[in-house]
């Protein structure tokens, strides 16, 4: 079994994982960092989106082969304490109703923002149809994304 | 024709039971824990729903399942308001299976707050009175100079103050007070304001463990191939490909069940991580006997449904005056359909199950684990006692979780194997072998006098119920017709409501707002379109019919559940005032209206919502605004997010949802083809809680079943009316 090399929220991880193996699954099961969700697999729902060398990435799309050498944050890696300004604005918010898609779409805004701290309404429903949410919390994300930007912008 | 009594749904009897049960029994679930003569005194805990430590920490467990819903907040927050703490301070878990009176943990039917209110606050009261008469001994003073306050006593005359933890040893040693004074609402101070939910910041750090996150020692990961009929069985398969993928560990076949879960033949892939089980699924071959009905398809039953639908309904739900003989002055038919529906959590369904010998351990998410347990002994060969139940988080649940067929499957799976097995379902096993809402099909009839005024009202349900499912095709409980009548409360002389049960080859289940939502498209679809006929204003035609009846019962059953109609008129002149009903409209800018009963719930709930035209048959959602009765309401935030959660839920469903079956098998697989609403989908919405101190209602189901209808009767005042869901079929578009 092939061997590589990640750096996973800045920290270096050797796994031993077959080449085409999702990045989502290194993650879960390999590494046992269970804040990324599974949710199809085939690129439909965002609930597994990270982001890699500052872009927004669904995670169930890349092989952990092409993810040498680049810098992967999760939801774990935007902080420990919940104090990343997107993670403080969710909470503000109050966001989250099962909470499950909610690290997917967080990660979206976190890589939105980094980009462009003034992203147009347009780009944001563009960004954010990346992500469900069966519960529809999509009202108090569009209010969290808000509160991001006013923050960052401050 | 056969004639039964109307029965509601199955979980709602247990739970209503249970919770009966629990309020006759409150002292007994936890008593144990009280210390003993000559044993260290560590902790306080009158009941099972509440512990004090020493240190003064307050523990309160939650029997209920959390989904999304907000019963970890809600709950608690009952408790805390008479135990007098600081919320915000209290430590919230799960209550473990076990602790509490069968059927206690069960979660479904909006029932949590409405079943727990009493009990909790009873629980609460009780273990303040308890520290309070500890702290009156402890000072020698009398226990009406005596008060609670934020987690201490305080002695009023002196101002003297000792907190909760310094008083548990004293409280374990007295005797459980046979009566409580329970606090006047006008003295809540937590009740009725908002609070965020519990465990927040764990969801928002990727801390949260979801049952697929849960990792127990020793864990393996099995997925499954699945026959692809329900019914078939499996003949042989081939894994000699499969069983080489690296990280394979075993393959197994298991056979199926009948009802209650009908759990189909399978063969699972076990392997060291979901990577590895999954690949080895695509090389796997397998050879099914598919059994006889391998060829229904929802084109067929919608056919069957509209050729029954003139006909004398198989069973008669309710019946009023006579219909039959009615002669008007004038008359309306319409016929409305709804198609299967999954329910497409986006935790898409897993359990994990351990078999050692003749004793097996579970853990994951159920929404009624008591009778869970009960199925698996029985299917498995346990005894009920050997499983041990370990309840987890559900990443939404909507129904889904209230039956068990992965469960049983993990159980299955984990006695071939010698350690613990998580099945994970794919996203197309999730959206293929589902427990669908039932399609469903109506045929509307009303006739009215030479005045206008409504003399007759006919509806004709066809559809294919869950009770064929759990109880067999021999059943005599059709839960599904139930809105049919229980939700009605128009003001009808004569009203006739049957049922026509049509079977078919694919599994069922209960859906978020469940027959209510089936029957409220229907009916006030037909109203306005009466209303239209009739010439008369949908708002008033429909206050018309319902501000001057008074509240009644819907049988002569000690169960039979009451009715206001007025408060039905009340939340839609509510929604309909705030959206500016009667106000000039912009151009092209319609409003259509909906309200009902969530009768099993005690809510009501309407919307309002308008359109703006932005081409034929494209309409653009400018405004929705909601109205909700639900007596007093525990935590508005939590309210607030479930009829934000209701209007996705609702608009997914009149939009796009649908699933359509070819061959006895489901043709969506995942959410390219069974779409749900997406973040620019969602309009804005406005709540308007109506103020009450009325028994508090459920909320979790309340905000859904008006959105499609409110929706069909604005594109109707357009000129258009739809008539089946999803509205997509029938040429709509939105913007």
């Amino acid at each position: 079994m092939p061997q590589f090399s990640l750096t996973v929220n800045n920290k270096k991880y050797d796994v031993e994982a077959p080449a085409d193996m999702p990045l989502l699954w290194v993650l879960r099961d390999l590494l046992n960092m269970t804040g990324t969700k599974y949710g199809c697999g085939v690129a439909s729902c965002g609930v597994c989106s990270v982001i890699i060398d500052g872009n927004p990435v669904f995670s169930c799309q890349r092989t952990v082969g092409s993810c040498v050498n680049k810098k992967i944050i999760t939801i774990e890696g935007l902080s420990e304490d919940g104090s990343h300004p997107v993670q403080k604005a969710w909470e503000q918010a109050g966001v989250p109703q099962c909470g499950y898609c909610q690290p997917g779409q967080m990660m979206q805004v976190v890589a939105m923002l980094e980009k462009n701290k003034r992203p147009s309404e347009e780009t944001i429903d563009q960004v954010m149809n990346n992500v469900l949410c069966r519960c529809g919390t999509y009202h108090r994300i569009r209010k969290a994304i808000h509160l991001a930007i006013d923050s960052l912008n401050s | 024709m056969q004639k039964i009594k109307t029965d509601r749904r199955r979980f709602l009897k247990l739970s209503s039971l249970a919770s009966g049960g629990l309020v006759l029994g409150f002292t007994l679930p936890g008593l144990q824990a009280l210390a003993l003569p000559g044993e260290e005194c560590t902790h306080f805990q009158p009941g099972a729903y509440l512990r004090i430590d020493r240190k003064g920490l307050v523990t309160i467990f939650v029997a209920k399942q959390e989904s999304g819903q907000g019963v970890d907040t809600a709950l608690p927050m009952i408790v805390a308001e008479e135990l007098e703490v600081d919320f915000r301070k209290v430590k919230v878990e799960l209550a473990p299976f076990g602790t509490l009176p069968a059927g206690m943990h069960d979660t479904g039917g909006s029932q949590s707050v409405l079943g727990m209110y009493d009990t909790l606050r009873k629980a609460g009261a009780i273990a303040k009175a308890m520290l309070i008469q500890a702290a009156a001994n402890s000072w020698k003073v009398n226990v009406t100079s005596c008060a609670a306050d934020m987690g201490e006593v305080v002695h009023t005359p002196t101002m003297k103050r000792i907190g909760y933890g310094e008083l548990v040893c004293e409280a374990a040693k007295l005797p459980i007070p046979a009566e409580v004074t329970l606090k006047s609402p006008k003295d809540f101070k937590l009740i009725g304001k908002s609070e965020k939910r519990s465990g927040l910041k764990d969801i928002l750090t990727g801390k949260t463990k979801y049952g697929l996150d849960t990792r127990v020692p020793g864990m393996a990961v099995a997925v499954a191939v699945r026959c692809p009929v329900l019914g078939g069985k499996l003949v042989s398969y081939d894994d000699t490909v499969a069983k080489k993928v690296p990280g394979v560990l075993k393959i197994v076949a298991y056979k199926g069940t009948g009802k209650p879960m009908h759990v189909r033949d399978g063969v699972a892939i076990i392997a060291t991580h979901t990577w590895a089980a999954m690949k080895a699924k695509e090389m796997l071959t397998v050879t099914w006997d598919e059994g006889s009905r391998n060829e229904e398809s929802t084109v067929t039953l919608f056919e069957t449904f509209a050729s029954k639908a003139g006909d004398t309904p198989g069973i008669e739900v309710f019946k009023k005056g006579d219909p039959g003989n009615v002669k008007g002055a004038g008359k309306l038919s319409a016929d409305y359909a709804q198609p299967f529906l999954a329910h497409a959590t986006m935790e898409p369904v897993n359990f994990i199950a351990e078999v050692k010998g003749d004793k097996c351990e579970i853990w994951g998410g159920l929404q009624l684990p008591d009778w869970a347990v009960d199925t698996i002994a029985k299917e498995c060969g346990f005894k009920k006692p050997d499983i041990k139940v370990n309840l987890g988080l559900m990443g939404g649940a909507f129904g889904r979780r209230l039956h068990f067929d992965f469960a049983i499957e993990a159980v299955k799976i984990a006695q071939q194997f010698d350690r613990p097995v998580q099945l994970v379902w794919d996203r197309v096993d999730d959206t293929q072998f589902g427990m669908f809402r039932p399609a469903n099909y109506h045929r509307l009839d009303a006739q009215w006098d030479d005045k206008g005024k409504l003399v007759s009202w006919k509806h004709h349900v066809l559809g294919t119920p869950i009770a064929y499912m759990i109880e067999g095709p021999e059943t005599k409980n059709i839960g599904e017709m139930d809105g049919a009548d229980a939700g009605f409360c128009y003001d009808v002389p004569n009203i006739h409501t049957g049922y026509t049960a049509v079977d078919f080859n694919i599994n069922r289940g209960w859906l978020r707002s469940v027959d209510i939502c089936v029957n409220t498209f229907p009916v006030e679809s037909f109203v306005d379109e009466i209303a239209g006929k009739l010439k008369k204003d949908p708002l008033a035609f429909r206050l018309s019919l319902l501000e001057n009846r008074p509240d009644f019962k819907t049988g002569a059953e000690a169960w039979a559940l009451s009715q206001s109609p007025a408060r039905v008129a009340g939340v839609l002149k509510l929604a309909a005032e705030k959206i500016g009903y009667d106000k000039p409209r912009k151009p092209n800018h319609y409003i259509g209206l909906a309200t009902h009963s969530f009768i099993f719930a005690k809510g009501y709930a309407a919307h309002a919502i308008e359109v703006e035209m932005v081409g034929e048959k494209k309409f653009r959602i400018t405004r929705v605004v909601a109205a909700i009765d639900c007596g007093q309401v525990i935590n508005p935030d939590g309210l607030l997010n479930q009829m934000e959660g209701g209007l996705a839920f609702g608009l997914t469903q009149a939009l796009k949802g649908e699933i359509t079956i070819k061959d006895s098998r489901v043709m969506q697989d995942g959410f390219f083809s069974y779409e749900l609403l997406m973040y620019s989908e969602m309009p804005p919405l406005e709540v308007h809680i109506i103020p009450s101190e009325a028994e508090p209602g459920g909320v979790g189901e309340v905000g859904v079943s008006t959105v499609a209808p409110a929706l069909c009767n604005a594109l109707a005042a357009a000129g258009h009316r739809p008539r089946n869901l999803p509205i997509r079929n029938e040429g709509f578009s939105w913007v």
